[in-house]
């Protein structure tokens, strides 16, 4: 069994939906986040257009991360996930150093590395990432790749040359596609990021554990 | 290629969450700083006890508590670094042998232990046991000083961090700073052919790494854009800029430029100048090189 996911970004409308799942799921503390939807504008007005792009840990088949935890605090799991013992991680960065996908994050509660889990806790109860669960569009499909009728692989067959994944030049075989993706919502470095320009700027963070 | 889909799009991110910034903050410099140091000085006291036996001999003791002090350094700010130090232990529990922090961490233990014994054999005057047990330390040295390449490497998101040239720099720097850090320590105990040998290795260790960043300065965009991307946090002026220009004249330019003029004035004071600017300017090479891959947004 080999576990991926598939976003197709026709569907996506950035509702944020899968991010308020996933924070609710996972209890993921303020300030960082697991899975993400980035906002691209394209174009000059009145020209212009939205893209949306749920961004989370791609699973790689050759992680970075597994590769350099000194402690196998990643490790995969045999359903192909990228897992993460909290327990036994030190919090040396050296996966978020190493992460070409900007997915791990030290939480501010435990001090060690987190990420997107796929949710195996609850695909080992046999149930849906809460992401997939939470999406009003079906923009997020999740399944076995090994598996030719299961719905991720019926929809990479479909999409063919339109399947695509983040950074295919790095090598690390990520099992996190997009359909309907571009260098725009798939590169960083094809939009600018300019101060002050992004939506909800004054976003604040509560002092963890206190009182505000 | 990205800048030209910039121009055609004007693509702007209107929303993401905040990157997670410095990772590796300055813990992380002066623990590679420190570690050069720590290894250098082997490296010279071996080269020296080899060329100048008899002057050598007096900065056994010396060099083993200078070594000793430094990757006590580097051993305490890698601790600091890390958000759980309490489970450092968990590295010779649950080793990953992939990954360069482990095997590093027992390389650098084992190290720090043969430095122990080495100032031990030093302070109990048994040269010949020290000048055996040396040459293994020294050995031990070489891939104490890379493995820190090596776990820049594996950072797969940072583009300029290649292997090839890391190591390289990683050598250069031990031999840098162990050169300047002898001839500030040899004083009265070196003559002045043993000092010439140390500004020879020092001038050309500078030469060295000089050469290979400015490679990476002029060469490096043209092949990836990460790297051309990363390279422009120092090319497009801001503080990372002047750190870089400022390290590359006090860690190396200026220390070539004072050794020649050190050995055509037969001047010491020019050559500890040369000495105190190489390993203060290597900080902040370090320094910048550490910081600007960790300025690119990887979402």
């Amino acid at each position: 069994m080999q576990l991926g996911f598939l976003v197709d970004l026709h569907l996506c409308m950035g509702c944020k939906g899968c991010e308020v799942a996933c924070k609710v799921e996972n209890e993921v503390p303020l300030s960082t986040w697991r899975l993400r939807v980035k906002y691209v504008d394209v174009g000059t007005f009145p020209e212009t257009k939205r893209t949306f792009t749920p961004l989370r840990c791609n699973h790689c088949e050759n992680a970075p991360c597994e590769r350099i935890c000194p402690v196998s605090a990643l490790h995969y799991l045999e359903n192909g996930i990228v897992n993460i013992d909290k327990e036994r991680c030190i919090g040396c960065a050296g996966c978020v150093m190493a992460c070409p996908y900007g997915a791990i994050y030290i939480d501010p509660q435990t001090q060690t590395a987190d990420k997107c889990t796929f949710c195996a806790h609850r695909v080992a109860s046999s149930m849906m990432p809460a992401c997939v669960v939470a999406c009003p569009v079906q923009a997020n499909i999740f399944g076995d790749l090994d598996d030719p009728t299961s719905n991720i692989s019926k929809y990479i067959q479909v999409s063919q040359g339109g399947v695509q994944v983040r950074k295919p030049e790095k090598g690390t075989n990520p099992h996190h596609y997009y359909v309907g993706g571009g260098n725009v919502t798939l590169n960083p470095l094809a939009s600018h990021r300019t101060n002050g320009h992004s939506l909800f700027n004054k976003i604040t963070t509560l002092p963890v554990g206190g009182h505000h | 290629m990205a800048h030209e889909i910039l121009a055609a799009t004007n693509a702007v991110v209107t929303l993401d969450a905040a990157i997670p910034g410095i990772v590796w903050p300055w813990l992380v410099t002066v623990n590679m700083w420190a570690k050069s140091i720590g290894t250098g000085v082997i490296f010279m006291l071996f080269m020296l006890l080899r060329m100048y036996p008899e002057q050598a001999g007096k900065l056994r003791l010396p060099t083993a508590i200078v070594a000793f002090v430094f990757i006590n350094i580097f051993l305490l700010f890698t601790l600091a670094d890390l958000h759980q130090p309490f489970r450092m232990w968990h590295i010779f529990v649950y080793s990953n042998w992939t990954s360069a922090i482990a095997i590093g961490s027992f390389m650098a233990s084992t190290f720090l232990g043969l430095l122990t014994f080495l100032g031990y054999l030093a302070y109990k005057k048994d040269y010949v046991m020290f000048d055996k047990v040396l040459l293994w330390t020294t050995i031990l040295a070489i891939p104490v000083t890379l493995y820190t390449a090596g776990l820049m490497a594996q950072c797969t998101a940072r583009e300029l961090w290649q292997m090839p040239t890391e190591s390289a720099q990683m050598i250069l720097a031990a031999l840098l700073s162990g050169s300047a850090f002898m001839i500030l320590m040899g004083g009265s105990k070196l003559n002045d052919e043993a000092k010439n040998t140390l500004s020879v290795v020092l001038g050309l260790s500078a030469l060295m790494a000089f050469i290979i960043y400015m490679s990476e300065y002029i060469f490096g965009p043209m092949k990836a854009e990460e790297v051309a991307a990363t390279i422009d946090y120092v090319k497009s002026g801001g503080q990372y800029s002047v750190m870089f220009w400022l390290g590359q004249w006090m860690a190396y330019l200026l220390p070539m430029l004072f050794i020649v003029l050190s050995r055509t004035s037969k001047s010491e004071s020019i050559l500890k100048l040369a000495a105190i600017l190489a390993l203060v300017g290597l900080a902040i090479v370090k320094h910048v090189w550490l910081m600007i891959p960790q300025l690119l947004p990887m979402s």
